[in-house]
């Protein structure tokens, strides 16, 4: 008997793709000898399904075929058990129902990533690897993450924040207001993307228009912040939970445009070489070449951040500093990150292999913490409840 | 036609009466002998004669020409039906009802079965075979007693098969987890309690399953294996019972423990152990099979019995300065107890919030043994100061007046009893009160306990409130040899009463223990 890994990954969101290269990724590097591993993947419809061919990138080229050749699951709750079900019944055919152990969410951006997916495992009650529903909805959240930066005294860059209904009324007032608060340069972003997905850099009037037009179109929040003029972008990804939790070393990521734009992330070179690296492609510098105290320092606010929002599991965080004062800022966090950062932890010493078994513990960690708390008292309050007329017995409501 | 309406009301009748043997058969844990000794203690004469009558009737019509006790069937059917009831609701109105599983299932059926075949039998035979089934019949219905030794034995190779079975499966899952590590706890008392401490302690590390609630025997221990125990699980803790000398190792060959812990030795379950000397035998049965297998047993060094006799071997833990795990600088108060706990070359402060000095032992040893096993010290005083009392046992709460009362409604040992009173004991400064109707179900030394525990009440308390006019009598017979004031003893005939009799001078300086919540058909 093995611990059955459901990895979960695909789902109705804009990096679907990004999403199966990590998940492929991770799958390979599980510990087979430790754990029986479960593809489920989730068209951009929602449908979940399963095949042994999932261990490829290869056939995810060819959907139509991979999903003819797949078979439709769900999930259900059985007793204290989840069980991956199958959909379609063959006559005669013993219940090939599977008991999934713990479920490893690999997906990115909206619909999945913030706290989605999270919800339906916690409704389950199946543990999950990762960030749970508030850490993930809230690290979504571009502003709301900022907000709760601020509150935490953690260094975040100015910002505001509209609505793309207040955008359409009232265009001009709402420049104005960008022009007057923030001032150019600016950086304009949905929202609740990741990956960098519509977010554009404003220098005068008409870029500004431009770039809020863009993040609109992805998203009904807009967030417009100041651009720092001279800036670097350190990247640091934390492992751990609330308790415990420990900081890779940094990397520094290399713009092709004046930010990292999505091409850049996750296409970079990618035709020539495959394109099926994901992040792990990207140009970069590992460490990322700053003094020691600086990367103290980053590594150091990475783990404040992490506890802030008290994440869980895998999650990089994305600095800026602005070279003009050495002053850093919390950018933004991926609370599931692109390759889960995997080569980031390599170039801290942890390989692929026990980065995924560390997390799959903590996915059990968090599930025993909270059934130490009390959630029901075995007693049924309507046992002794009577409505009213009849009721010489019980007590009333 | 009223014959056959007689032959199934009678089988009704007895599968009612059965309910109550099968009720005890399964408490004595299918033991014919402890089953027997149950019937024993329980004898009552005028039912017997009277049961003994009726079949003297029935043999007497036997006897008599023209079918007389074809046609009186339906009173024979009454006679049943009043027994069946009797029975039944006598199991309905217990602490402990019959729990139908399996077994329990297959053995009632085989029961009925036989009244049906012999039913059926008496419709197709000649009158004087007819009357030989009838009279057996009634002797059945009568004396369910000897069905329910029939079934018993007649199913018991069946029984044997299909335990065998379970326990084959419950090897073959627990070889199959790679690295699941097996904890066995047993001890005369205090394992039931340590066993929640120390799955509580090792979750911080581990994901453990513990045998719920009182599951402690061979085919309880299975289950729980069988049921629960997934690929996941690292730590399985099992709770051991034992009655007979035996008991533990028939465990142990199932679980094969890698780690030990003995809470307790004490005189618990003399009647079938005879001797303290067996006790001891049973309990360290544990500690052969973890020794065997290189790994390392705990024990309780506080309890004299273990010390004495206690082999290098084995780890002693307890509130003594020569043991590597120990509790020291005890404070304890209304809010539980702070201690140094030593772990080794390690010292960590921890606080919780259970009560009594058994609970500060409890812990020592518990944490001990996550120590080894690799939780942090941290860890251990998290997760020591986030226990909490189980249910009604020794559960502080805040009652009329704004008094405080220790909830110990679930405790019927005389040991807990004592150290429960001890706990009220330690509320210094305030009026301390006792509402208990005692202790019941203790075979021949009954009497003894429940004078001890009166006792051991009249040193503590400022005010008494016995439950149970006739109940209570052993209780008072114990207060009555101290000075204690008798203006300040009340007997109340039921808790209700004792309540009210207790809110009449119930402040917020009052703390009130709650022993030993009997059902009201005890309270007499």
């Amino acid at each position: 008997m093995k611990t059955t890994v459901a990895f979960i990954f695909g789902c109705r969101s804009v990096e679907h793709e990004v999403s199966i290269i990590s998940a492929v990724q991770a799958m390979r590097a599980v510990d087979k000898e430790k754990y029986d591993v479960i593809p489920v993947y989730v068209t951009k419809k929602g449908e979940m399904y399963t095949s042994e061919k999932m261990f490829e990138i290869e056939p995810f080229r060819d959907m139509k075929t991979l999903i003819a050749e797949s078979k439709p699951v769900t999930m259900v709750k059985s007793g204290d058990d989840v069980y991956l079900h199958f959909l379609e019944k063959k006559l005669f055919k013993k219940n090939e129902d599977v008991l999934i152990s713990v479920a490893f969410p690999v997906v990115h951006g909206t619909n999945c990533e913030d706290g989605t997916l999270q919800g339906y495992l916690e409704f389950l009650g199946l543990p999950y690897v990762g960030c749970d529903v508030l850490s993930s909805a809230v690290g979504m959240d571009k502003a709301v993450f900022k907000y709760v930066m601020k509150a935490a005294d953690l260094p975040v860059l100015d910002c505001i924040c509209f609505s793309a209904r207040e955008y359409a009324e009232n265009r001009e007032a709402v420049a104005d207001n960008a022009e007057e608060k923030i001032g150019y340069p600016m950086i304009v972003k949905p929202v609740n993307l990741g990956s960098s997905v519509g977010i554009s850099k404003a220098k005068d009037r008409q870029e500004l228009i431009d770039a809020i037009e863009l993040a609109v179109s992805f998203s009904d929040k807009v967030l417009v912040e100041h651009a720092v003029q001279s800036i670097r972008e350190i990247n640091c990804s934390v492992v751990g939970d609330a308790d415990d939790c420990e900081a890779s070393v940094c990397e520094e990521p290399f713009m092709n445009d004046e930010i990292l734009s999505y091409e850049d992330k996750y296409l970079g070179g990618g035709k020539k070489q495959g394109g099926s690296k994901g992040m792990a492609s990207l140009s970069r510098k590992i460490p990322a070449d700053i003094s020691k105290e600086k990367s103290d320092e980053i590594r150091e606010l990475a783990k404040k951040v992490f506890k802030a929002l008290g994440a869980s599991g895998v999650v990089r965080i994305d600095f800026i500093i602005d070279t003009e004062d050495d002053k850093v800022y919390v950018n933004e966090i991926n609370t599931i990150p692109g390759s889960l950062s995997f080569y980031l932890w390599e170039a801290t010493k942890l390989p692929y292999k026990q980065l995924i078994d560390r997390l799959i513990s903590l996915a059990f960690r968090r599930k025993r913490n909270r059934e130490n708390l009390t959630f029901t008292i075995d007693t049924n309050i309507l046992s002794g409840v009577s409505f009213g007329s009849k009721g010489s017995k019980g007590s009333k409501i | 036609m009223l014959f056959i309406l007689g032959l199934i009301v009678c089988i009704i009748g007895s599968s009612l009466s059965l309910i109550r043997q099968y009720q005890m058969l399964q408490q004595n844990s299918y033991f014919a002998s402890r089953y027997l000794g149950w019937q024993k203690s329980n004898f009552a004469v005028i039912p017997f004669v009277l049961k003994v009558l009726v079949i003297g009737l029935a043999v007497w019509a036997a006897f008599l020409p023209n079918e007389v006790l074809k046609d009186s069937m339906v009173l024979f059917a009454a006679v049943s039906l009043f027994f069946g009831w009797k029975g039944a609701s006598k199991n309905a109105s217990s602490i402990k009802k019959l729990v139908y599983t399996a077994r329990i299932k297959r053995t009632f059926i085989f029961a009925v079965l036989v009244l049906v075949i012999l039913g059926v039998l008496a419709c197709f035979l000649d009158f004087a075979f007819q009357n030989v089934v009838l009279v057996s019949f009634i002797v059945l219905t009568v004396f369910p007693e000897i069905l329910c030794l029939i079934s018993l034995f007649a199913l018991k190779p069946l029984e044997k098969l299909i335990a065998r079975r379970f326990i084959n499966d419950a090897k073959r899952i627990l070889r199959s987890v790679k690295g699941v590590r097996v904890i066995g706890i047993t001890g005369s008392y205090g394992k039931t309690g340590t066993k929640y401490i120390l799955s509580r302690i090792l979750s911080e590390k581990f994901n453990v399953l513990h045998t719920p609630e009182s599951f402690n025997t061979p085919m309880g221990v299975v289950r729980t294996i069988r049921e629960k125990l997934r690929a996941d699980t690292e730590i399985f803790v099992c709770e051991m019972g034992a009655k007979n000398v035996g008991d533990i190792k028939e465990i142990c060959d199932i679980v094969n423990p890698d780690f030990g812990l003995i809470t307790s030795v004490g005189p618990q379950h003399l009647e079938t152990f005879k001797t303290i000397d067996n006790v001891f035998k049973t309990k360290f049965e544990l500690f052969e099979a973890v020794f065997k297998k290189g790994g390392t047993v705990f024990a309780n060094g506080d309890n004299e019995l273990i010390k004495n006799r206690a082999s290098d071997d084995l780890v002693l833990y307890g509130s003594q300065n020569e043991f590597n795990f120990r509790a020291e600088n005890i404070t304890g108060g209304r809010n539980g107890a702070t201690f140094d706990l030593i772990l080794g070359n390690e010292k960590v402060s921890v606080s919780t919030k259970l009560l009594g000095k058994h609970n500060v032992l409890n812990i020592v040893g518990a944490a001990g043994l996550a120590y080894t096993l690799g939780v942090s010290a941290k860890d251990i005083a998290f997760a020591v100061s986030r226990l909490s009392p189980t249910e009604h046992r020794l559960e502080m709460k805040t009652s009329v007046n704004g008094s405080l009362l220790i909830d110990d409604a679930y405790n019927a040992n005389p040991e807990g009893c004592l150290e429960a009173v001890n706990v009220l004991g330690s509320f210094e400064g305030m009026k301390k009160v006792i509402i208990t109707p005692g202790l019941v179900e203790l075979g021949d030394k009954e009497y003894e306990y429940n004078k001890a525990l009166g006792r051991a009440a009249a040193k503590v308390c400022d005010k008494i409130i016995f439950v149970g006019q006739k109940r209570s009598k052993p209780l008072a017979d114990g207060v009555y040899e101290t000075d204690f004031n008798t203006e300040d003893i009340y007997i109340a005939s039921s808790f209700k009463e004792a309540m009210e009799i207790y809110s009449g001078f119930a402040d917020k300086d009052t703390v009130v223990l709650l022993e030993n919540d009997l059902p009201d058909n005890y309270l007499k």
